[in-house]
């Protein structure tokens, strides 16, 4: 790779390690949680291979560990289908936020982008295109921030996997996946119509455990983000001021 | 049949990303797709959170006597005040374990 002290076009190598370098902090959040899918993955009777192919056939935790929990209870294959679909469905505003800045690329690049597309490489990469002045090679950014998590994920499911079986239950591992996601979603509550699809989706979570096939997960997660939608349509207001 | 169900989820999780990628994409997202997809995370979160939290193995409602119930009220304390994910982790499990111990 060539670099010229004297341009002011980052090059390709500049934008990836750059990514890699402001992706890396946020793996802290990432490797627990890919080490608890493994251990998880594995004790809710998938095989080690299953879990650790999942890491990358999907690619989404939250996705992932309803996967395992519901293929576990023995729940029939289109609502595991159809609750991962749901849960993954938010994708389509980053792939929405993100394209005008790479619809120019091949399909080459635009095919492996997509599907390095997470929360967290999508979080730091938009701060990159938003920010800085636009480069031919920015799209590297991207590629180094989804490299990153995607690598930071498989290790640390195949690691989970490894050591899952020698992790005492007492322990209580599995009680870090809630801690996960309240880690992820207490801060994101901001309006009231943000409390309204928390409300709505906890209470219909809690309403519809006798419902079969845990079919409670794909109701109330479609019930929170009609609240939340409704609530938001009849003016919302700021929580706190 | 794992592995159709896997590879299917793997596609459609894939499309959900590329959707806005491909040549036939309209430009932008109707509005109201928009608002209701970024409610998403906190709906579809929440829905493993709660029954996570206060849910007895036999499926019925567990408060008392459940020390994951403080243990999660401690835990969004610290991910509100520090938004970090392994603080809010390390916290959480240390006061499940240390209620567990104490008092139930």
């Amino acid at each position: 790779m060539s670099t010229s002290p004297s341009s002011s076009i980052p090059t390709r190598s500049r934008e990836f390690w750059t990514g890699v370098r402001q992706e890396l902090p946020l793996q802290l959040g990432v490797a627990p949680f890919g080490l608890v899918f493994g251990v998880l993955g594995v004790a809710s009777g998938l095989t080690p291979l299953q879990t650790i192919l999942l890491s990358s056939v999907v690619f989404g935790g939250a996705s992932q560990v309803v996967f395992v929990q519901l293929w576990g209870g023995g729940v029939p294959a289109p609502i595991v289908g159809a609750s991962v679909s749901v849960i993954n469905l938010r994708h389509a505003l980053y792939s929405a936020s993100i394209a005008p800045y790479l619809r120019s690329l091949s399909l080459s690049w635009r095919i492996p982008l997509a599907y390095l597309l997470t929360d967290e490489a999508y979080a730091v990469t938009i701060h990159r295109l938003r920010n800085e002045p636009p480069s031919p090679h920015q799209h590297y950014h991207l590629l180094g921030t989804g490299l990153t998590l995607w690598v930071c994920w498989q290790i640390t499911t195949v690691t989970g996997v490894m050591f899952g079986t020698t992790i005492p239950q007492s322990w209580s591992l599995g009680f870090a996946i809630p801690l996960t996601f309240i880690a992820i979603v207490a801060p994101t509550i901001r309006r009231r119509a943000d409390l309204a699809a928390c409300l709505t989706a906890g209470m219909i979570s809690i309403a519809g455990q006798s419902l079969p096939w845990k079919s409670w997960i794909i109701l109330a997660a479609i019930g929170g983000i009609a609240a939340g939608y409704l609530t938001h349509r009849h003016g919302a207001g700021k929580v706190d001021p | 049949m794992i592995w159709i169900v896997m590879i299917t989820c793997g596609l459609f999780t894939f499309a959900t990303r590329f959707v806005m990628f491909s040549d036939i994409a309209p430009r932008k997202l109707p509005a109201w797709l928009q608002d209701a997809l970024a409610f998403v995370p906190v709906a579809v979160l929440t829905a493993i959170i709660v029954p996570a939290v206060i849910v007895a193995p036999d499926g019925g409602m567990a408060l008392a006597g459940n020390a994951r119930l403080p243990a999660a009220l401690v835990a969004i304390t610290v991910a509100l005040v520090t938004r970090s994910v392994l603080a809010t982790i390390a916290t959480g499990l240390v006061a499940l374990w240390c209620l567990d111990w104490l008092v139930y």
